[in-house]
């Protein structure tokens, strides 16, 4: 059978698909441009709008004092202001918007406001952050067994530092809102926004109107990786804030300098470890402690430090682990969830620490992770037990798959008969858990619709930004129904449609979304069956009983007698005349999750998702340029909904990922200004950086743990692959130079300088 | 003289005529407005997407087909950077026309099996760049779908799908399939189309920052203007103006655009070289079988530079004029010694490519001067010419470093070397120490990490964003180190 298409496929293949604020402007529109600010901490002394006003076209110059309710945008922790009133935080931080009947006006307007301060010094890194103690929260911690006394017989002891750079998110689509004011003081908000709940909660606060006079509309995302969960509801607050004052639709649209300069990236991480091991490269005891530098204000980062804490011992069962983070505050714009939400970050550091102890006992580095692999019954630091662990079959599949012994023995002559060239070879395991780790957000709802042409209308919480969630939700819909997706249509998100909704977020998309319109088709399908068996009746003229009919192919019957049936849109025809509802609501909470912050223990994970990949890399040693010559990657992803699109998640994943480690390399000033926010400076994988040989395996699997009719999810956990290239030239350079220690990210400079 | 030019002024038209998918149109276009802008903000049609505004994503890509040397080409184009006003007596392919939700052309439904879109923002762009390639090339291999496609950035897919796709449509598909009716029936008009392109742009109520764009269709024409308008920014491809343009806001109240003088289109073989009209784009020397045999080196080179869409109005003389000290291909110019053919309105000049940076961004042009022609003399059968350039990733990357190296030798021994350098000083430069470190040695007998030392020792680089100081100094050794070990015959 053919796979579905993406469901908006023909659309954007011929530029029909319709995406927030790229269409006319509509009548008396208003076009905001805002004023950042010039540096990274200050105290404003005065801001003077009085020109920027009087320019012809501007409407309003808006501020922190023109704001109805509290100036605070933060959500869980209550620390962000719209625009600072007193203290600049973050360079490019919006001080004020100007909203004119043009963006040119706009613009020009923007240059006449003055703005005076006093300068401040900034804090830029994690490290400093943390020795000023400018932590958001105290300290969180996760432990098990005891460290301490291992580490004081254990025969090997090894301590490091261990530094992961940011990653610009480069959404292809920028940060974008159009406000509409409509009726009774209301808003309908046209945003690019992964989370239209936190839209809607906040803009609802900072305006001091009730949650039901905002309406929060997401056709679709041109891509977001995290960088419009919370990132993009400043620029949302700030088209409601011109709209509700003006009274006049308002658009925020930012370029993308202005996107990559204002926004928060991927967390910078600086971890501490200390590890204990046996002569066979048994881990015994690992102590760490991350630093994430959150920038700003916090955002989501003390989640996204806890995520790299519950990721921080990966594949390996460490029965003695100590595992501290603390979210530290510095003069960057607050950074924020980027796919992997700091698992590739807590992640990076043990595979550091493995890739360390192989070195230093001359082991194979397969060998001592399967050593310390995961096995059924194991507990992790946090007392989640592991039930379903696919890690040494993957290994199995990965070494079978890249020829892993002669791979080896190729690549060690290869090094042993060249000189300024060197391969590498780089493993990536891969456990990610699967939920919100803040228990309340794994749940979701669904409203499905039939209408009596026997067309149907979905509409779910979730935000589709490219991973195929309509086309998943369509999937799932059309076989609970037995109809064509064909007839399904997957409507934009919508808070009048779906209230309440988490973020399309943390992998849970699918599973979240997809069982929400499972159970709501279900509902719909249990209606119809009564209506079903009278139709039937009335055609063979044979009792029929309900519960045991089929819904597949369009048709509904006997399973005992196919041949007599009735179609889907006959049957939906009836069902109106006979007055049964055609539609139903489902709601869906993930199952048997919780985790106590205090002692450190729970079960944030429905399930986990594993994997590996091994990567192979050609190091030209005068240039400091590598070649991937070859990717491997086993994924393990349950009974999948659609190979296609996961198949695509993987490899994009992957591919971004490879360049968060190598290629994308974020710089700022000492005044804290990013000055590679472009994509002419800040580069992403480009098609020329595909590996030569890239070889992607799903490999299916029967769990009981897994969602929506066996499916596991796929969002984030690939990306973690793209490590396998780093450590590959990091082995590469190691031929010449045995005990560099490549930094973060391997560009050719970081290369090239490791050689020296 | 001054009213005459007035009145003369006063008699050009605002408006511009050409091809939109198929349709002759007559349009005003506001003065310097990009073909992006003018699609979204003034057609509304949505279809070509705006992303990163400088020419390094491809999302905006559109194609152009127009007459050259008596057939039509198709290019892909990025719409940010191309002036509207350039679209004069061309055709201009949007998304819009190509293919339709239910019947879509070949590409997009190659594209649509191979779930080569995801979030579908780059994707119109790749279409278009596909779109051009398969209109110039049948069956593609590899590396042509790399070239055509290493200007389109999409951040979901990780490219493989999309690869798959070209692939598929490379070993299927005529030229029959992949150009429609629709435009085979727009290219004899193009070929016949005579309406001149003079031209005036008038600036709109609101503030643009550019007022007029002038468009001479000779030197006459090109000097009255500039007459007229003495603070006149001359624009080739535009390919940089228009980044500063939508980047940095910077104004240029008046344009005179230099792509339609047909003196500026040439390119041709003398004794004294290869003479290459300051119209000349990346792409037709990239297409000409005289660089290509003769030049290998700035044919290896000019692949390099930027994107297709990029190279495909991005001219050689904009990189010379433009001066940046990591103009790619300036450091391969100078160790070929090319020499520029300098026009005014009363005379014309040469001046050896090596005289013509004076400083960070300045050069030797005088106020009315437009560089005519760059001059490549006869490579000397024989001498080792090489060129290698070093950024953060493999294409479509400005350089940290860049450099070039011409030697010749007889018998063995080095007679003349020069050792040209982008990216470690304020200006482009050429070695003044390397010559005296290796000529009249043995190419066999160089002591090259002494060479390479002391030749890096001669520069200061900067650190900035795309690279640090020492890395630069590193690469300088390094680069040179390969250079003579390439020469000395060792291997890799």
């Amino acid at each position: 059978m053919k796979s579905t298409h993406h469901l908006s496929g023909k659309l954007h293949l011929t530029g029909r698909s319709h995406f927030i604020a790229d269409e006319a402007p509509v009548a008396g529109m208003l076009h905001a441009k805002l004023l950042f600010s010039p540096i990274a901490h200050a105290r404003i002394i005065n801001l003077d709008i009085s020109k920027a006003l009087a320019y012809p076209g501007v409407h309003r110059v808006l501020g922190a004092k023109d704001i109805p309710g509290p100036n605070q945008i933060g959500h869980v922790i209550k620390d962000e202001p719209l625009f600072p009133a007193e203290i600049i935080m973050y360079a490019w931080q919006p001080l004020a918007m100007v909203l004119a009947e043009d963006e040119q006006a706009a613009e020009a307007a923007v240059k006449l406001i003055t703005l005076e301060y006093e300068e401040l010094p900034p804090i830029l890194d994690e490290e400093t952050a943390d020795a000023a103690k400018e932590w958001y929260v105290p300290e969180r911690s996760i432990e098990s067994g005891d460290v301490d006394s291992i580490f004081a017989s254990a025969p090997h002891i090894m301590e490091g530092k261990t530094k992961n750079a940011g990653q610009e998110h480069f959404y292809m689509e920028g940060q974008r809102c159009r406000a509409i004011p409509f009726e009774d003081s209301r808003l309908l908000l046209h945003c690019a926004t992964q989370s239209t709940m936190e839209v809607q909660e906040v803009v609802s606060h900072l305006l001091g109107i009730p949650a039901h006079d905002i309406v929060v509309d997401v056709p679709r995302l041109g891509g977001a990786f995290g960088g419009k969960e919370r990132a993009a509801t400043i620029w949302a607050c700030m088209a409601a804030l011109g709209a509700f004052v003006c009274r006049k639709p308002v658009q925020v649209k930012l370029n993308r300098d202005e996107d990559m300069r204002a926004t928060g990236k991927r967390h910078p991480f600086t971890s501490l470890w200390k590890v204990a091991y046996d002569n066979d490269g048994r881990i015994l005891a690992y102590d760490i402690q991350l630093l994430a530098n959150g920038g700003a204000y916090a955002d989501l980062s003390v989640a996204i430090l806890e995520r790299a804490m519950f990721h921080a011992e990966n594949t390996y069962h460490i029965p003695n682990a100590r595992i501290r983070g603390r979210a530290c505050r510095t003069n960057l714009p607050p950074n924020t969830a980027f796919r992997g939400f700091g698992a590739p970050q807590g992640i990076f550091v043990i595979e550091s620490v493995i890739q360390q102890i192989a070195k230093e006992l001359a082991l194979d580095p397969i060998a001592i992770r399967m050593l310390n692999a995961y096995h059924n019954g194991d507990k992790t630091p946090y007392d989640q037990e592991i039930k379903e662990c696919q890690i040494s079959a993957i290994y199995d599949k990965l070494a079978e798959k890249a020829a892993y012994d002669k791979l080896k023995a190729d690549v060690a002559q290869f090094n042993a008969s060249h000189k300024n060239h060197k391969r590498g070879l780089g493993i990536m395991p891969v456990k990610f858990g699967i939920s919100f780790t803040t228990a309340l957000l794994n749940q979701g709802s669904a409203l499905v619709w039939v209408y009596i042409d026997g067309s149907v209308s979905v509409s779910t919480g979730g935000v589709e930004m490219g991973q195929e969630l309509s086309t998943k939700v369509a999937v799932v819909v059309s076989r609970v129904l037995g109809i064509r997706v064909e007839q399904i249509r997957v409507e934009s998100s919508n808070t009048q449609r779906v209230g309440n909704a988490s973020p399309t977020a943390a992998s849970t998309g699918s599973d979240i979304n997809g069982n929400a319109a499972r159970i709501a088709a279900e509902k719909v399908r249990e209606q119809l069956r009564e209506p079903a068996a009278k139709l039937l009746e009335q055609n063979s003229g044979t009792a029929v009983s309900p519960e045991d009919l089929v819904f597949s192919e369009g048709k509904v019957y006997l399973l005992s007698n196919p041949q007599s049936s009735v179609s889907f849109q006959d049957l939906i025809g009836f069902a109106y005349v006979e007055r049964v509802p055609l539609g139903a609501y489902g709601y869906y909470r993930t199952p048997d999750l919780w985790f106590n912050r205090e002692i450190g223990k729970g079960r944030p994970f429905h399930y986990y998702v594993y994997g590996a990949a091994l990567a192979e890399v050609e190091l030209d040693c005068r240039m400091g340029e590598h070649t991937l010559k070859q990717l491997f990657i086993i994924h393990e992803n349950g009974q999948s909904l659609h190979t296609e699109i996961d198949m695509g998640q993987v490899i994009g994943a992957a591919v971004q990922g490879y360049g968060w480690c190598t290629m994308e390399d974020l710089v700022w000033d000492d005044k804290g200004r990013y000055t590679s926010a472009n994509p002419s400076t800040y580069k992403i994988p480009g098609i020329r950086d595909l590996p030569e040989n890239f070889q992607v395996e799903l490999l299916p699997s029967q769990s009981k743990e897994a969602s929506v009719f066996g499916s596991k999810a796929t969002g984030e956990p690939p990306l973690i692959y793209g490590l396998a290239v780093f450590f590959a030239l990091q082995e590469a350079v190691r031929e010449v130079k045995p005990d560099a220690v490549l930094s973060f990210p391997a560009t050719p400079e970081a290369l090239l300088l490791s050689l020296k | 003289m001054q009213d005459k030019l007035k009145s003369k002024a006063d008699e050009l038209v605002n408006r511009i005529t050409f091809y939109l998918n198929g349709k002759l149109v007559t349009e005003t276009i506001p003065a310097g407005l990009s073909t992006l802008d003018w699609l979204n903000q003034t057609k509304h049609m949505f279809g070509t997407k705006c992303s990163c505004n400088e020419g390094d994503c491809g999302a905006c890509t559109v194609v152009l087909a127009y007459p050259r040397d008596g057939s039509i080409v198709y290019e892909a184009i990025n719409s940010c950077l191309y002036p509207a006003a350039k679209l004069h007596g061309r055709h201009l392919i949007t998304i819009e026309a190509v293919g339709e939700p239910d019947k879509l052309h070949p590409i997009q439904q190659a594209l649509l099996e191979h779930h080569g879109t995801q979030c579908g923002y780059c994707t119109p762009g790749f279409v278009m760049s596909m779109f051009a390639m398969f209109a110039t090339i049948t069956h593609p291999d590899k590396e042509t779908i790399f070239s055509a496609l290493e200007g389109n950035l999409c951040r979901c897919t990780g490219y493989q799908s999309i690869l798959e796709a070209a692939e598929e449509v490379s070993e299927g598909h005529t030229p029959q399939d992949i150009v429609p009716e629709w435009c085979r029936q727009v290219e004899e008009q193009l070929i016949s189309f005579k309406e001149p392109a003079e031209m005036q742009v008038i600036n709109t109520p609101s503030p643009r920052l550019v007022q007029r764009y002038l468009v001479p269709e000779d030197f006459n024409r090109l000097f009255d203007y500039f007459a007229m308008e003495p603070e006149a920014v001359f624009i080739a491809g535009g390919t940089d103006i228009m980044v500063q343009m939508n980047i940095s806001r910077k104004a240029f109240p008046v344009l005179i655009d230099l792509s339609r003088i047909p003196h500026l289109q040439r390119l041709y073989l003398q004794k004294d070289g290869l003479h290459i009209g300051a119209g000349i784009t990346y792409s037709q020397l990239l297409d000409s079988g005289i660089v290509k045999s003769d030049y290998p080196m700035l044919h290896h080179l000019i692949s390099q530079i930027a994107s297709q869409q990029i190279r495909n109005f991005g001219t050689l003389a904009g990189n010379i004029a433009n001066a940046s000290p990591i103009g790619d291909s300036l450091p391969a110019l100078l160790a070929m010694d090319a020499t520029l053919s300098l026009q005014s309105e009363l005379e014309v000049r040469s001046i050896p490519l090596r005289e013509f940076f004076l400083g960070y961004r300045q050069t030797a042009l005088r106020k009315g001067e437009i560089i005519r022609e760059v001059i490549l003399p006869v490579m000397p059968a024989g001498a080792y010419l090489n060129c290698l350039k070093s950024a953060k990733r493999k294409s479509v990357d400005i350089s940290a470093v860049i450099t070039a190296i011409k030697v010749e030798a007889s018998g063995g021994v080095i007679s003349s070397a020069v050792l040209a350098l982008g990216g470690v000083a304020a200006t482009p430069v050429i070695s003044k120490l390397f010559p005296g470190l290796v000529q009249g040695h043995e190419t066999h007998n160089l002591d090259i990490q002494a060479i390479a030392r002391v030749v890096a020792g001669e520069f200061i680089p900067i650190s900035d964003v795309r690279g640090g100081a020492e890395y630069r100094s590193t690469l300088i050794a390094k680069h040179i180190e390969i250079y003579l070990e390439e020469l000395k015959g060792g291997q890799a």
